[in-house]
């Protein structure tokens, strides 16, 4: 690789903005800034699935939900709960639902993948309305206790300070991020991009097409999970039409197809670019969705590769000889 | 030592018939060729053999196993590579990409998640030793849906062979090509498939007599024939039924 | 007469304008979808749609009727112009770009009604002639009711006479168990694509004007009767127009009755239904397997 100082310093350049942010941008902008790394995160799940390999999840949010709704509710439940395993609970009553669905789920491909997961969240979200018990209904889990970031000797963070919040969901969010970017890279993610490709091809080369998509599924459910535990965490509080509803669902697949489906780091300059109209529209007006449905339909009109296709284009046009293979930014 | 054998294979399309009673044997080491006018149930029966479609009567033995219904998946595992008359690769992935695909399933690789792909040395290897044999080196990290025709179709019948199958399959590899590029095509497959077990659907006529063993010839979903190609272009009955069709 | 029995018949009632409603709504999707392979998200929009312009309409004129003939038409042809000017000119991700190209609209069209009508729910009053109950072998039948089972069976009945005694109906049913042998024929595809698009959104809007005096018009709307067609239609299988019609009245019943007997449970009782129709069949009663 011969640009490595450059994506070396590049990087820590990055890391050091990360670190200083909320000295420097105080904590209104703070808090934005935990809330688009939840969606980048969301987002880069939802990814996960549909640039990789090719399955399109109308009901994301049921992930992301169920991961919420999991760590609210031991923490209300359960006494004295640790940070880290309530998250992790969380994240398993993501990979749960992942695994009770896969059965079904792995079976379809293409518009009824879609319709199937898009007809299942909603069924969590009824369930997270009535099953007023456990959920609370529509005012969902609030108010629960937060226990602070601790690991005996190491460190101890009381992360209901909105600054000791934002460092803890950064190495929580930028971990699983990198994970999932890892994943990609692995042998896994080889055959996985294959399902994208070519499913039919990938069976006939030995690979048992179910299996893989339901594991695929479930790391991605289970990160989308993450990203749910640590928004419940951030509004100590989780609601059934916040969390399950179609909203919700629609957020992640806008962020990626206006990042660009077919990069790692589309669905985060989505998380970002939406980030930022939502903030700057709605100081105007209270009418965002029509202005996010509007970039929508102009970006799969006129720029299906999204934001990242727009930064390749450039790249390719004014830093080296033009580049004939798009494909490669994957692998390298 | 028969390495396939069909007996009494038939199969139909919602009430459409389009095998009948195939029986079929391949040896093991042999080039065995499939020919037969369109329509003929080539493609059918390749595709009952590698597990599409469940067969309604009939048996599919292999290396003495029945293997009749088993999943395209399990008959790679056990050793039967196919290419597709219809080019049918990775189109978004790199030429290496489509050939380590069969690498690592060779490899037993299916659920690696803790290794960085790039970095395994033998994978790697292999792959770029498959794509030197195919002529395919300097164009490593051309996306597949770019290559030229010609290497595309070189492209398909690696990705049959990069398993390294005890069986291989191909249906039409020259389908489309020009004379000089079938010409290199065969010669290509001569020598990939040097030791294996090969059966073959092939149109042209010089490449299918210059190149099998034996043949098969296939008309309207029964077996007209097999024999050596020198019994088949002897053959009255192939003469009438196919050969003469094709004289033009 | 029983008053048990009286409930039974009234809560059928209910059930099966209901069911009607949806069967409205799912079998513009289920065409859409059968003929074009695309899944309209917007659909339940268009939907929402028509009840807004039927309250439009209604507030202009004073007259339902009219608001009954021009609110779906006006619907069925910004259907038109959607597919023309986006869905035709799509190239990008196949299906899937589709797929996310509905969803868009399905936001602007929210986002538009809400800018136009506001939030609030808005009331739509029936005429004279549809209030109030009616009397038939000593039962009482709430008219509007009965009015929208009709018009459901009148729909219904024009539908089979296109579908089976038209040329085009030959086509469009020709194309939604083979799209290949539509190209086969050499028809022009994008006009009766354009068709088939305008007539699925024209029956949402209908929908949407049935259920305007029912139902408030609000703009939550699309998700709460929408998505019961989505899963009418998951049930059903995919492009499959009876099965949209059989599902959607054991929907309307299922909903009805729920209500009735098992309050807490109604909502779920539909996605359970599907659930298990999923498990047995993923492609859905009469959606056929691949």
């Amino acid at each position: 690789m011969k640009n490595r100082p450059v994506k070396v310093i590049l990087w820590a350049l990055f890391l050091g903005v990360l670190v200083f942010y909320p000295s420097l941008f105080g904590l209104y902008f703070t808090n934005i800034f935990v809330i688009f790394s939840i969606y980048a995160l969301y987002a880069t799940t939802f990814n996960y699935l549909l640039g990789y390999t090719g399955l399109l999840s109308f009901g994301h949010a049921m992930f992301f939900g169920i991961g919420g709704y999991g760590t609210a509710i031991a923490l209300e439940r359960i006494q004295g709960l640790p940070l880290l395993p309530a998250i992790i609970i969380g994240a398993l009553a993501a990979v749960m639902l992942a695994l009770i669905l896969c059965p079904l789920l792995v079976r379809v491909s293409g518009t009824a993948f879609a319709m199937l997961t898009l007809a299942f969240g909603q069924l969590m979200h009824v369930l997270a309305l009535k099953l007023r018990w456990l959920t609370g209904g529509e005012d969902g889990v609030g108010g629960f206790p937060i226990p602070p970031f601790h690991i005996p000797g190491v460190i101890s963070l009381d992360i209901t300070d909105p600054k000791k919040f934002y460092y803890f969901a950064m190495v929580v969010l930028a971990l699983s991020m990198w994970v999932i970017w890892f994943f990609t890279k692995t042998p896994f993610g080889s055959i996985q991009t294959g399902i994208r490709d070519n499913p039919r091809r990938v069976e006939y080369l030995g690979f048992k097409l179910p299996h893989t998509k339901a594991v695929v599924f479930i790391i991605s459910g289970g990160f989308a999970g993450v990203a749910g535990s640590i928004y419940a965490l951030f509004q100590n509080l989780i609601s059934a039409d916040d969390a399950f509803g179609i909203g919700n669902s629609f957020a992640p697949i806008i962020m990626t197809v206006v990042g660009g489906i077919e990069s790692f780091f589309g669905p985060i300059f989505g998380s970002a670019i939406l980030s930022f109209i939502d903030e700057l529209t709605s100081r105007y007006t209270e009418r965002v969705e029509i202005v996010t449905g509007l970039i929508l339909i102009l970006v799969i009109m006129f720029a299906p590769k999204g934001f990242s296709g727009f930064l390749r284009f450039m790249r390719g046009k004014w830093l080296s000889p033009p580049n004939a293979n798009p494909a490669l930014e994957e692998t390298k | 030592m028969n390495l396939l054998e069909i007996r009494g294979l038939y199969h139909d399309f919602s009430g459409l018939q389009v095998l009948f009673d195939v029986n079929l044997e391949v040896k093991e080491g042999e080039r065995h060729a499939i020919i037969g006018p369109n329509g003929a149930g080539k493609t059918t029966l390749f595709n009952v053999i590698t597990g599409s479609y469940r067969p309604p009567r009939g048996q599919i033995i292999f290396k003495g196993n029945d293997i009749t219904g088993c999943k395209p998946h399990q008959l790679a595992r056990l050793g039967i590579g196919r290419s597709f008359q219809i080019t049918s690769s990775f189109s978004k992935l790199t030429a290496f990409q489509n050939i380590r695909m069969g690498i690592l399933s060779k490899k037993g690789i299916r659920f690696n998640l803790v290794r960085n792909v790039d970095k395994m040395k033998e994978v790697t290897a292999e792959t770029d030793e498959m794509l030197r044999r195919i002529n395919l080196e300097t164009e490593r990290e051309i996306p597949a849906e770019l290559l030229s025709y010609g290497k595309h179709r070189s492209l398909e019948v690696a990705m049959a062979l990069s398993t390294e199958p005890e069986l291989v399959m191909l249906d039409e590899p020259t389908a489309g090509m020009s004379k000089e590029e079938t010409h290199y095509a065969i010669e290509l497959i001569r020598r990939l498939t040097e030791g294996r077990t090969m059966l073959i659907i092939e149109h042209d006529m010089d490449v299918v007599f210059s190149l099998a063993d034996r043949i098969t010839v296939l008309h309207l979903g029964r077996v007209l024939a097999t024999g050596s190609p020198q019994e088949i272009r002897e053959n009255q009955q192939v003469k009438d039924a196919y050969l003469g069709e094709t004289e033009d | 007469m029983e008053s048990d029995t009286v409930l039974y018949i009234s809560q059928a009632m209910h059930g099966l304008a209901y069911g009607m409603v949806l069967f409205l709504v799912s079998a513009g999707l289920t065409l859409i979808f059968g003929m074009m392979g695309i899944l309209n998200i917007a659909h339940a929009s268009f939907f929402m749609l028509g009840a807004y312009f039927c309250y439009q309409v209604l507030s202009m004129t004073g007259n339902f009727w009219v608001s009954l003939i021009v609110a779906p038409v006006i619907v069925g042809l910004l259907g038109v112009l959607c597919e023309r000017y986006l869905l035709r000119k799509l190239h990008a991700y196949g299906h899937v770009g589709e797929l996310l190209l509905t969803v868009g609209i399905g936001m602007v069209i929210l986002g538009s009604v809400k800018i136009f009508w506001g939030t609030e729910s808005l009331p739509v009053t029936v005429p004279q002639i549809l209030k109030g109950l009616v009397k038939l072998g000593g039962l009482e039948y709430p008219i509007y009711r009965l009015f929208i089972i009709a018009l459901a069976l009148v729909i219904l009945a024009i539908m089979g006479l296109i579908l089976y005694k038209t040329r085009l109906g030959m086509i469009v049913r020709g194309a939604v168990s083979d799209a290949e042998m539509v190209n086969a024929l050499g028809i022009n595809v994008p006009a009766v694509f354009m068709f088939v698009f305008g007539f699925g959104t024209w029956l949402a809007g209908v929908g949407g004007v049935a259920v305007a005096p029912i139902l408030t018009v609000y703009p939550g709307l699309s998700d709460q009767v929408g998505m019961d067609a989505f899963v009418v239609v998951v049930t059903a299988g995919f492009g499959s127009l009876k099965g949209a019609f059989i599902v959607s009245i054991i929907f309307g019943l299922l909903s009805s009755f729920g209500v009735q007997f098992v309050p807490k449970l109604a909502p779920v009782l539909m996605f359970g239904f599907m659930a298990i129709v999923l498990a047995l069949k993923p492609a859905g009663i009469f959606g056929e397997t691949e």
